[in-house]
Order: C-alpha cells, then structure tokens, then sequence
C-alpha cells in the first residue's frame, strides 16, 4: 500500500468525521426538540414525534440514505450526495437522541420544577434556567455513547458514493488489487475513533455522570 | 402515486423475497452468535487470567469496527487467506462474527450481576462444569437478557441492510432493483422501511411476551 | 480435639478436625475441631462473625480450607486420598451430593417452579429415575404442608414457604447430613415457627443434622450437642441442659445473658 493510498484512506475519515459531527450537531438539537415535544404532550405533534421514532429506530441507515438520495429528488427537491449523507445520520441520530433526552427529562425531580414556579417562573425560564443545565450533564454520557454509533453506522453513506473511509479503502483495494491493506489500515482508523468517543464518554460519565445524575 | 403503488404490488414477491432474506439471515445469523456468544461469555468469565484477558481484548476489538468493515473484510480480504464464500455466506459469517461479540458481552453483563448465591446452591448440591452452567446459570441469564437480545436482534435485521452493498438479495437490496427498474423511488424504499419497521415490532412483540413469562421468574 | 460418636461404632457422619481459614490476615477458623454422629442434631451458635456460617461452607468445600481436614463419613473431602492432591469438582460435587443444604436467604432457583427445584439436583445430578423423584418430591412437599404451591415460582412464595421449599429440596438429596446455614435469621419473625416445626420434625425423626442458628429455643429443645464458637474458635460444648442451664466457661455466660433474655 502506497503513501498516497493511506492519505486517501485519511481523507476517508476526514470525510467520516466531518459527516458524522454534521449529523450530531444537527440531530442532538432535533432529538431534544422531539423529546419535548412528546415531553409537553403537545397535540397532534406528540403522538407524531411517537410514530417517527419508533420508525426510525427500525429503519436501517442504509435504507434510510437510499430513500433520502433517490426519493427526494422525484418530490422536486434537489439533494447532492453529501448533504443526503448528512440527513441521513441527523434524522436517524435524531430518534434515538429524542429518547435519550426524554428518559433524562422523565426522571428529572418535580419538586424543583414546582419550586421554581412558586417563584413565579415561567415555562420556558424553568426549562432554560433550572431544567437544561442539568439535564444535559444528565443525558452527556448517553449522548456520547450514541455518537459512538453513530460513527459506526456512518458507513451506510457509502451506499450512495460518499468516500468515507470504507469506500475509500475498497476503491484502493480494487485499484493494488489487494484489498487486505487498507482493509486494516481502515479497520484500525475505526478502532482510533471509537476509542477516542469511549475515551470521552468515560470522561463524561465521570465529570457528570454521578454529579448531574436523577436525585 | 397510485401506478406507483400497483406498481409494487405487482412487484410484492421480490419484496417478500428480500424480506425472506433479511429474516432468515437475521434469525439464522443471530441464533448462532447468541450460541457463540454464550461460548465466549464463558471465556470472558474464565478464572485463568490470559483466557479472559485474550477473549476481552477480541470482544472490545469487535465492537470498534464498523459491520460493514467487518463484511467487506469477510467478503474482499478472507479470499486472501484462501476462504471464499458467496455474497451470502459471507454476509452470514459476518452477522455471526460480529454479533458474538455483543451478545458475549450482553450474556457476561447479566451474568456478573447475577446472584451468586443461586449458583452457589447449584454447586452445593453436586452441579458442577457444564451441567452447572446449563441448568442453572444460563437458563436465569437468558430470561434476564431477552430484552436486550432483542434489542440487538433488531440491530441484526437493520444490519442486513448494509448487505445490499456486496449484493445479498435481502429487503433492501430488491428494493433498490425495484426502484432502478421503475424509477419509483419513494414507494419502494417506504415499502421496505415499513417492512422493517414491522419486523422490529414482531421482534418487541416476542420480547413481551419472553419479559411476561420472565417477571414471574424472579 | 477427637470426639468419639457417642452412641455408635461407626465412623461420624461430620467430623471435623483442626480446620484453620483465613481472610487475608483475618483468622476466621482457628483450629475447630467437631463431630456429628448419626442421628444427633448439633447446633452451632455464636455471634455474627464468629466463623459459623464459614464452618458450614468449608463443609462444603465453597471454601477451602488452609488447614485441617473433613471427613463424611469417614471420606475425606476435598482432598484425594493420600491426603496432598485437591479434588477436582466432579469428585467434589459426588460428595457434596450427599448433603443437603439449607441456605439463610434460601437461594432456589427462581427460573423453576417449586417442584423442579426440588426434583432438579435428584434427577441431573444423582441420576434418578424421574417418576420415582417426582412422587418422592410430592411426598416431602405434604411433609412441608406445601403441597398446594408444587407448580409456582419462588418469587410468588413468602419467606417461610421459600425456606420450606428450601428444607424439601435438600431432603429430596436423601441426605447423609444436612447443613443449616441460620435457615431462619432472613425470616419475619412470624414465619420463623413454620420452619422450626418442620426442622423440630426432622431432628425427631432422626435425621443428622448441623445448624447454625441463633434460634436459642430451637437449640436448647431439639439439639443433642450445642456448641458455642467465638472468634473463629469453639469455645465450649455440651449437652443443652448443661449448656444453657450450667455454663462453663464466663464466654458463654455472656453470650447467654445477651442472646437468650434479647
């Protein structure tokens, strides 16, 4: 395997991580937004927000980026590659997310929702004053492990050409025609990413995990 | 929107073909890892020290990987070392591969909080090796795993899907050839999900039932 | 300490002698040394921590012992003979099959029915024949007054009914000796006198039987020796009327005074 192959392998998770970090910056805001939706009991929405995410979480990404690549277009919106990668991973990312936040926001106490209304506080100024800083230490270490799967599950945008790291290794593979290098080089990429995310999630669990935990 | 649904009913048995596929790869493939997995869950649980830190080290590994990286490595780079298989052999061999290693790790989690106590009795009264495991750990681990078995056996079907990439005919993969065929996109790929989504609901469906006959077991 | 068996020739059914454990540093058996002879009840009492409950797991060798040596029935355990090579856990289980053991939290099996824990270890271990371990199983579960609980799940039985099931499960073992680890202490005390009678029963019919036990009652009317350890050592022994009427040593004078007026 040259040098020149092990930097496209690079750029491969370059393109890996920046996708990835696209969807968690765009499907961690969702998921909350879904949460409390469901949370509030809003009408129409909430049951909604119930039937999304149950779909979700049983469609495979794989499928989830093909229909997103192909079917958008035939309903008059344009998508390139990258940015139906990015849905992709978002609206997946975005269920499970919505049930992180919504178990951290079950179990938060309602005493001190009740004692901030006593002050006079309204709903919006609870959730944003006394609720969010606590639930996102709550919900970090969930988070994180989701992103986790999310870095894993990232590879099902190779379906419709995005050269992330696995596509990148089987194109080098098709060219040396041997595919067992970069195969190792990629796996081994892999293992680095998901070390670091389980590097921070254990930090994250120690920062917070006890500390922002339901008491 | 209507010529597009005739259009997949007139198509339904490569649907159900596919679907056929995915379950029969989901069920066949997780059975097996779950046989392995309890194999390996004995490893991680072993009381010689290289045996359980050997058995940990491929677990942690395993889980690292993508499973698509896993299938391109079963499918493209064992052929190096002289073993081939079809597209839906390897896929199988990967589902296997892969899975044993969460389902060792689920099987090792529920074991390690599990009463010691019970095992205890079992050894006092003359259980020992195999049959001490058999008959009295495994059967209270299994009722305590099943949801979680279940969960990962919804992570095996949506796996499948990423076989449609060394072209296994599973769900995903008649779709596609349905869509390329008719240009139909948005029918076909909302069929498949909806599809997915049912099985991941037979799935729950057998969890329930497995948590009902459990809760009267502990 | 040999004490010969009291009333017959054969070797006892439970001798013990010279049996040291440690925890690290912490002695829990300093050299204790006891017989049960067949047919004898012999209680074991003493404060928590005094070494009790691990005599009766060193019995069954779910610890091993540092040092000193088990015989039942004149065989040894946990060792082979020639006195030096462990016993692999085959040869353990073969006679760990020969007691019976009740537990203090009961620990059955909660994934089986009342019946399967009892026909479980008779059948797969022992190798019986099914329909005459089931029969027997049905027998020992009128014994207990059990009989209608035969097809429900331990988690569905309250305390006395789990210990019980627990008493029947060891006795389905036919027994050479049974092993009482404080079969009552998990109990609310309103459910402690079902077990006792049905202990009170066994002892009377003749089993050989070792409790430990801080049912001071149960001890002073039902045992034929009671023995009092202390700091992982027996302190003293004797026969119950002797024991609790007329103390020897000041150490069981004390323990008396707190355990028995309490």
């Amino acid at each position: 395997m040259t040098f020149n192959a092990f930097l496209s392998l690079l750029h491969g998770a370059g393109v890996t991580v920046s996708v990835s970090m696209a969807g968690i910056a765009l499907g961690v805001p969702f998921g909350l937004v879904l949460a409390l939706l469901r949370w509030r009991r809003v009408p129409l929405l909430a049951p909604l927000t119930t039937v999304y995410v149950s779909l979700l979480r049983s469609t495979p990404a794989v499928t989830l980026c093909l229909l997103i690549f192909f079917a958008l277009p035939v309903i008059g919106i344009e998508i390139d590659a990258l940015s139906a990668a990015i849905a992709t991973l978002a609206l997946n990312t975005a269920a499970f997310n919505c049930e992180i936040w919504r178990s951290g926001l079950t179990s938060f106490p309602r005493e001190q929702v009740e004692a901030a209304r006593t002050f006079g506080m309204s709903g919006t100024l609870i959730f944003r004053r006394i609720i969010f800083p606590q639930l996102w230490r709550t919900c970090l270490p969930a988070l994180v492990n989701e992103m986790t799967l999310l870095i894993k599950s990232s590879t099902a945008i190779a379906v419709i050409g995005v050269a992330e790291i696995t596509r990148a290794a089987i194109r080098i593979g098709a060219q040396t025609y041997d595919p067992l290098p970069p195969m190792l080089v990629a796996t081994g990429i892999y293992v680095v990413l998901v070390l670091v995310f389980v590097g921070i999630q254990r930090l994250t669990e120690r920062l917070y995990g006890q500390a922002g935990g339901a008491r | 929107m209507i010529r597009d649904v005739s259009l997949i009913w007139q198509n339904a048995d490569r649907l159900l073909d596919g679907l056929t596929n995915t379950v029969i790869l989901s069920l066949v493939g997780a059975t097996l890892a779950l046989v392995f997995g309890a194999l390996v869950a004995i490893a991680l649980m072993a009381s010689n020290r290289a045996v359980r830190l050997t058995s940990r080290g491929l677990v942690d590994l395993m889980r690292c990987v993508p499973f698509l990286m896993l299938v391109y490595l079963v499918y493209y780079g064992l052929p190096r070392l002289g073993l081939r298989f079809d597209s839906w052999t390897a896929g199988l061999v990967a589902i296997v591969i892969y899975n044993t290693a969460y389902m060792a790790e689920i099987i090792r989690g529920i074991w390690s909080r599990l009463e010691r106590e019970t095992i205890e009795a079992g050894i006092a009264f003359g259980f020992h090796g195999w049959k001490l495991v058999a008959r009295i750990v495994m059967p209270q681990i299994f009722l305590a795993a099943a949801p979680m078995i279940g969960n990962q056996l919804i992570q095996i079907i949506k796996d499948t899907a990423f076989l449609t990439i060394i072209a296994v005919p599973e769900l995903t993969h008649a779709a596609n050839s349905i869509q390329a065929q008719y240009f139909i996109p948005f029918a076909t790929f909302l069929s498949a999900v909806l599809l997915y989504w049912a099985l991941c609901m037979v799935v729950e469906l057998g969890v329930f039932v497995v948590e009902r006959i459990a809760e009267k077991r502990r | 300490m040999t004490e010969a068996a009291t009333e017959t020739r054969d070797p006892p059914v439970l001798e013990i002698s010279g049996l040291t454990k440690t925890f690290g540093d912490r002695i829990v058996l300093d050299g204790v040394s006891l017989s049960v002879a067949r047919g004898q009840t012999v209680c074991l009492l003493g404060p928590s921590g005094s070494g009790k409950s691990t005599l009766l797991r060193c019995v069954n060798w779910l610890e091993t012992p540092d040092q000193g040596a088990i015989y039942l029935s004149g065989e040894r355990m946990g060792i082979r003979k020639g006195g030096v090579v462990p016993m692999g856990n085959g040869e353990l289980a073969r006679l760990r099959m020969r007691m019976g053991t009740v537990f203090q939290h009961f620990n059955l099996w909660p994934h089986m029915s009342v019946l399967q824990n009892i026909i479980e270890a008779p059948i797969h271990v022992q190798k019986r024949r099914r329909d005459e371990v089931i029969a027997e199983a049905e027998a020992l579960l009128e014994n207990v007054g059990l009989s209608d609980k035969r097809d429900a799940f331990p988690s569905r039985l309250s305390g006395g009914q789990k210990q019980r099931v627990g008493i029947a499960r060891a006795l389905a073992m036919k027994p050479e000796l049974l092993l009482f680890d404080e079969p009552t202490s998990a109990l609310d005390p309103e459910l402690v006198g079902e077990v006792i009678a049905v202990m009170k029963t066994l002892s009377q019919g003749g089993s050989t039987m070792l409790v430990v036990t801080h049912e001071m009652g149960f001890a002073r009317e039902t045992a034929d020796k009671v023995v009092l350890m202390d700091a992982g050592r027996i302190v003293e022994e004797g026969e119950p009327e002797v024991f609790f009427g007329r103390p020897k040593t000041e150490r069981a004078r004390q323990f008396l005074q707190r355990y028995v007026s309490a």
